[in-house]
């Protein structure tokens, strides 16, 4: 949603861009003059377009799992990045609303940043990296480590919203499937799966049953998430901008991945593995390479580099930075909520 | 609709975010814009969907600004209701089995609900969004919620409910079983 400014000066350097500071994407973007937003509608979008998603979304909370059509309309930002959450997310955003958006589990990569600053230009809400404030929470490929509550809402942005179209390229042919409850292809590709791999090899998009009625791609999200989903307090809207489809699980429903009695669920392991910056082995992982020293020297090969692990969810990892010992449920009355994989060390946290 | 003393950008805002907590946690019961039932029809309403209402009011505000579309109850994607004798809820579209969400909504002005026993007739609800089990009380006579309940029982195929007092509103979606208490 940038736009072109007429009054920076044009630094030759910078080969006639215009120089912003590079500490922070917030600060990098707000640095950028425009001529901001003026007779644009309350959150961006026409009145229109908000009945048609209102619509959709209502729909799709009263069929859980089921895959509402609804109008997506061009965003100012590439679909497939994020326009389909974008409409969901204003469409419900109100005045006293807090928003956050994380992207991988970030609260910083430029597409959050920019998706953050569309709804607080247009929608007047408050933004939050704190996932506890936060009364909506648009993400991309993850759930937040801390747990969700009855306040608030999760809008995950969907790229793919067909689970069937691993084993079938055809929309048409994968909506008849769902019509009729009928999963036989997706079991067969689990059990080949299995047979190829001995266990079900499946990283993202992992299979769900909403319901026990829709067969569910629950995004990009890792399977570590997953059963976050199930008889969660908030509600999760999935939202498709490109492919035009909004899904939805209500509270308290039941989400169940796909699995054999001898072949159960797993979820991601990281086994003699802790968090690199604070310690954390109860949150999810991903693998950070990087030159061990900050003046290593020239030497580029893979030798050079190394291998650590980190929290994918960063606004938890700082807050465990200050208290190692944070429960994922520090901020709720009770105890022994049930959220996401147990702690492997036994800690209280479940 | 200014025609009908709701503010069409944030009165429908309000609206929409107590239609979708109603519908996401059927039984509980929320404060909208009021008239209710008129903010849930302005916030939901325009020429992509078609509507059967007898509310003269409603009709002239939804036409003054092109956005009425009107259909017979049995053809209608919404279905505006002032009197429940009036309309027989099983004659309602409830969408093909490849397109189920092309049922109709069904938004019902009554007088009382209630989130626990009430006046009128009580119902227990459960099934996705309920923890448990949810009481809900609508002053309607229990046939109408008899009917109700069978319009939704071929699930996913089916109607969606909204029940609206002056400026309260609860919701039944289909997704959940309605069993009187």
């Amino acid at each position: 949603m940038a736009k072109e400014t007429t009054s920076q000066h044009r630094d030759e350097s910078t080969g006639g861009g215009t120089p912003v500071p590079t500490d922070s994407v917030d600060a990098a973007l707000s640095a950028v003059e425009t001529d901001g937003l003026s007779g644009y509608n309350y959150a961006y979008l026409d009145e229109h377009t908000k009945r048609e998603v209102r619509r959709s979304m209502l729909k799709a909370v009263a069929i859980p799992g089921h895959q509402v059509p609804y109008a997506s309309r061009p965003m100012p930002l590439a679909r497939g990045w994020g326009t389909g959450g974008i409409q969901a997310s204003l469409s419900l955003l109100g005045p006293a609303d807090t928003l956050k958006v994380i992207d991988q589990g970030a609260d910083e990569s430029v597409n959050a940043a920019n998706i953050r600053r569309l709804a607080e230009n247009t929608a007047e809400v408050a933004t939050t990296t704190d996932t506890t404030k936060a009364d909506l929470i648009q993400s991309r490929h993850r759930i937040p480590e801390e747990v969700l509550t009855d306040d608030q809402r999760l809008v995950l942005q969907v790229p793919i919203t067909d689970a069937l179209r691993k084993v079938d390229p055809s929309d048409a042919a994968n909506r008849r499937r769902h019509a009729h409850k009928n999963y036989g292809k997706m079991w067969v590709h689990l059990y080949e799966n299995v047979v190829e791999y001995g266990e079900i090899n499946i990283a993202s998009r992992y299979p769900t049953m909403v319901a026990n009625r829709y067969l569910m791609d629950p995004s990009p999200i890792p399977r570590w998430d997953v059963p976050k989903l199930d008889d969660a307090n908030h509600l999760t809207i999935l939202a498709a901008g490109r492919e035009a489809r909004i899904y939805a699980v209500p509270p308290h429903t039941s989400v169940e991945p796909l699995a054999f009695e001898d072949r159960s669920f797993t979820v991601e392991r990281f086994p003699e593995q802790a968090c690199h910056a604070c310690g954390s082995t109860d949150t999810y992982l991903v693998e950070v390479s990087e030159e061990p020293g900050t003046t290593a020297g020239d030497d580029d090969t893979a030798a050079s580099f190394e291998t650590r692990y980190a929290c994918n969810d960063s606004s938890f990892c700082a807050k465990r930075r200050e208290n190692p010992n944070l429960p994922k449920d520090h901020h709720l009355d009770r105890s022994g909520v049930d959220w996401g994989p147990a702690t492997p060390d036994g800690g209280e946290n479940a | 609709m200014r025609a009908l003393g709701i503010d069409p950008v944030h009165d429908t805002r309000r609206t929409f975010d107590g239609l979708l907590s109603a519908m996401s946690r059927p039984g509980t019961v929320h404060q909208v814009p009021a008239p209710a039932d008129h903010a849930v029809v302005a916030t939901l309403v325009d020429h992509e969907v078609t509507i059967a209402t007898a509310d003269e009011g409603l009709r002239d505000a939804l036409s003054g600004q092109g956005r009425l579309e009107p259909a017979a109850v049995e053809d209608a994607d919404i279905v505006h209701v002032r009197d429940h004798t009036a309309v027989d809820v099983r004659a309602c579209k409830r969408g093909p089995l490849v397109e189920p969400s092309e049922g109709a909504i069904i938004v019902y002005r009554v007088d009382s609900i209630s989130g626990s026993s009430g006046l009128g007739t009580t119902v227990t609800l459960s099934g996705p969004g309920v923890d448990g089990t949810a009481a809900l009380s609508v002053s309607v006579p229990e046939s109408a919620l008899s009917a109700l309940s069978e319009a939704q029982s071929e699930y996913p195929r089916g109607v969606d409910a909204v029940f609206a007092t002056e400026e309260r509103i609860a919701a039944v979606p289909r997704s959940v079983t309605m069993e009187v208490a």
